[in-house]
């Protein structure tokens, strides 16, 4: 399975769909497009990478989301906006104690869940902002290991979150009221299966086949493995920045999968190279807890 | 008249004349420092080990190798406010060696084994990842190298290491050595109020 580099979207600048300081998160919503925050800049592009808005977010973007109803949901330090499908200010949700620093959103049945770095743990809240209860703390580190200060994590379609633990160098598998189902995961400085450093992998999404798609840092890349932990695929190793961390990633219903350089501030696209592609999944092809 | 020393007396006379020429070297600083004299001082934001932004280049050893002291003046300094006490830390092992049978890197990255590696408060003995570590820097091994300053640096590391000249050592040369090999002018002297005080 291989993918290839095709270009970049967005980039350094000052214009509209061009971030000055930093790029943060990115999501696609239902219809691919492109979401990214960074600076205090929620962006929008075409399926094609074509800038189509941007509006200011109220404190810098450090996550973006996108739920089944179109709402935008934007992490940010001590709250969360909610916009419409138009760029609309619906909402905020601001508890600084709760809400330290919004690195990752994801959705589970009518529930909002949130990642708060600060705190090292998910927190699961209701669709008005009602905490409900946290995720990943119920153990003596009390919290995700997380020496980047960054907490990543996705929901698979049966609700059973991935969430990385870059400290143990390990994905860990929880249901939303908190339980641990399970891990996957290694330290490896050699193996390209392994996750090396000192903490890694720091960033997570799923693609349609269920697969997980991980960045790490130091050397930056993305890797594909099965939802089971084998490696499937590596990219980016030549086309990320050295300095990249954090670098969130997203794939839209193509299989494309989207990468922030976080150092030259754009988004690297990478293609499935449909050669070496798997077959489209099968109904029995779901991601299992 | 009295027989030669004991072995316990000969340490005791070397520990209290280690002692005394230690605190001789921090009466001298304190007193350099209160009139606000200048003393040879790494710029961390220059010196290549820890200048953030120089990735994927070579080591720089000239303070380990350069200073006229057979073990040099300048010494690794672990900034616990920094450190993320990570359970496998780029600093203290080779990240590139092969994992050994308990899943970590099999080799140590400094060379003089200098650093400490000890958990904070009980291992779960079936999950040892599950635990903060602290590392330590035993300055009586330390030669200043700067491998592990640089093995910390972002985004591998946090940068919570760097590099200091230790006064009570430093003789305070007025050409000095390692200012004269320094690749990077990031050895100055600078008066002692600019001191970062690390350590
Ligand atoms: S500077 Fe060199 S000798 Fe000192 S602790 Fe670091 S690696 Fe070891
Ligand atoms: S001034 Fe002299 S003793 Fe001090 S670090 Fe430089 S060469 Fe070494
Ligand atoms: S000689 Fe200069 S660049 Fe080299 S380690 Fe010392 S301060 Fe850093």
């Amino acid at each position: 399975m291989r993918y290839r580099y095709i270009g970049v979207i967005s980039g350094k600048g000052t214009n509209g769909g061009l971030f000055a300081d930093a790029l943060r998160g990115l999501a696609f919503d239902a219809t691919d497009r492109l979401y990214a925050v960074g600076d205090s800049k929620l962006v929008v592009f075409s399926p094609q990478g074509k800038l189509l808005r941007s509006r200011r977010t109220e404190r810098p973007g450090h996550s973006v989301a996108v739920a089944a109803d179109g709402t935008v949901y934007v992490g940010q330090p001590g709250q969360v906006q909610l916009f419409d499908p138009d760029g609309k200010l619906l909402d905020t949700w601001r508890d600084a104690g709760r809400l330290g620093l919004v690195t990752a959103i994801g959705f589970v049945d009518d529930y909002v869940l949130l990642a708060d770095a600060k705190d090292r743990c998910i927190r699961r809240y209701d669709q008005g902002g009602k905490f409900l209860n946290e995720i990943g703390n119920d153990n003596r580190m009390r919290g995700f290991l997380i020496p980047n200060k960054h907490l990543d994590f996705v929901v698979d379609p049966q609700g059973v979150i991935h969430a990385c633990n870059p400290g143990k160098h390990r994905i860990e598998r929880y249901t939303s009221a908190g339980k641990l189902l399970g891990h996957w995961g290694r330290f490896d400085g050699r193996d390209p299966a392994g996750f090396s450093g000192c903490c890694n992998p720091t960033n997570i999404t799923l693609n349609r086949q269920g697969h997980v798609v991980v960045a790490v840092k130091a050397g930056p890349r993305a890797k594909v493995y099965s939802a089971d932990g084998k490696l499937l695929a590596v990219m980016g190793e030549d086309d990320l920045d050295p300095l990249c961390k954090n670098t969130d990633v997203a794939v839209d219903s193509r299989g494309r999968i989207y990468v922030i350089d976080t150092a030259r501030l754009h988004i690297c696209v990478f293609a499935p190279d449909i050669t070496t592609q798997p077959a489209e999944p099968n109904a029995d092809e779901t991601v299992k807890p | 008249m009295k027989d030669k020393p004991t072995r316990r007396e000969v340490l005791g006379h070397a520990v209290r004349g280690a002692t005394l020429v230690g605190l001789g070297g921090l009466g001298f600083y304190l007193i350099r420092k209160a009139n606000g004299e200048g003393v040879w001082q790494i710029d961390c934001e220059k010196c290549v080990n820890s200048r953030l932004g120089a990735v994927g280049v070579e080591v720089c050893d000239y303070c380990a190798t350069s200073c006229v002291l057979g073990l040099s003046a300048v010494r690794a300094v672990n900034d616990y406010s920094i450190c993320g006490r990570c359970y496998i830390c780029p600093a203290y092992f080779d990240i590139k060696s092969a994992v050994n049978e308990e899943g970590l890197p099999s080799q140590k990255l400094c060379p003089r084994d200098a650093i400490d590696r000890k958990p904070i408060g009980w291992v779960d003995p079936d999950d040892p990842a599950n635990n903060y570590y602290e590392y330590a820097i035993d300055e009586n091994l330390c030669n200043g190298c700067g491998k592990c300053v640089m093995a910390c640096k972002e985004p591998a590391g946090l940068n919570s290491i760097r590099l200091v000249v230790r006064y009570d050592l430093c003789l305070d040369c007025n050409r000095c050595t390692i200012a004269i090999a320094c690749p990077d002018e990031a050895y100055e002297r600078k008066p002692l109020s600019e001191d970062e005080g690390v350590g």
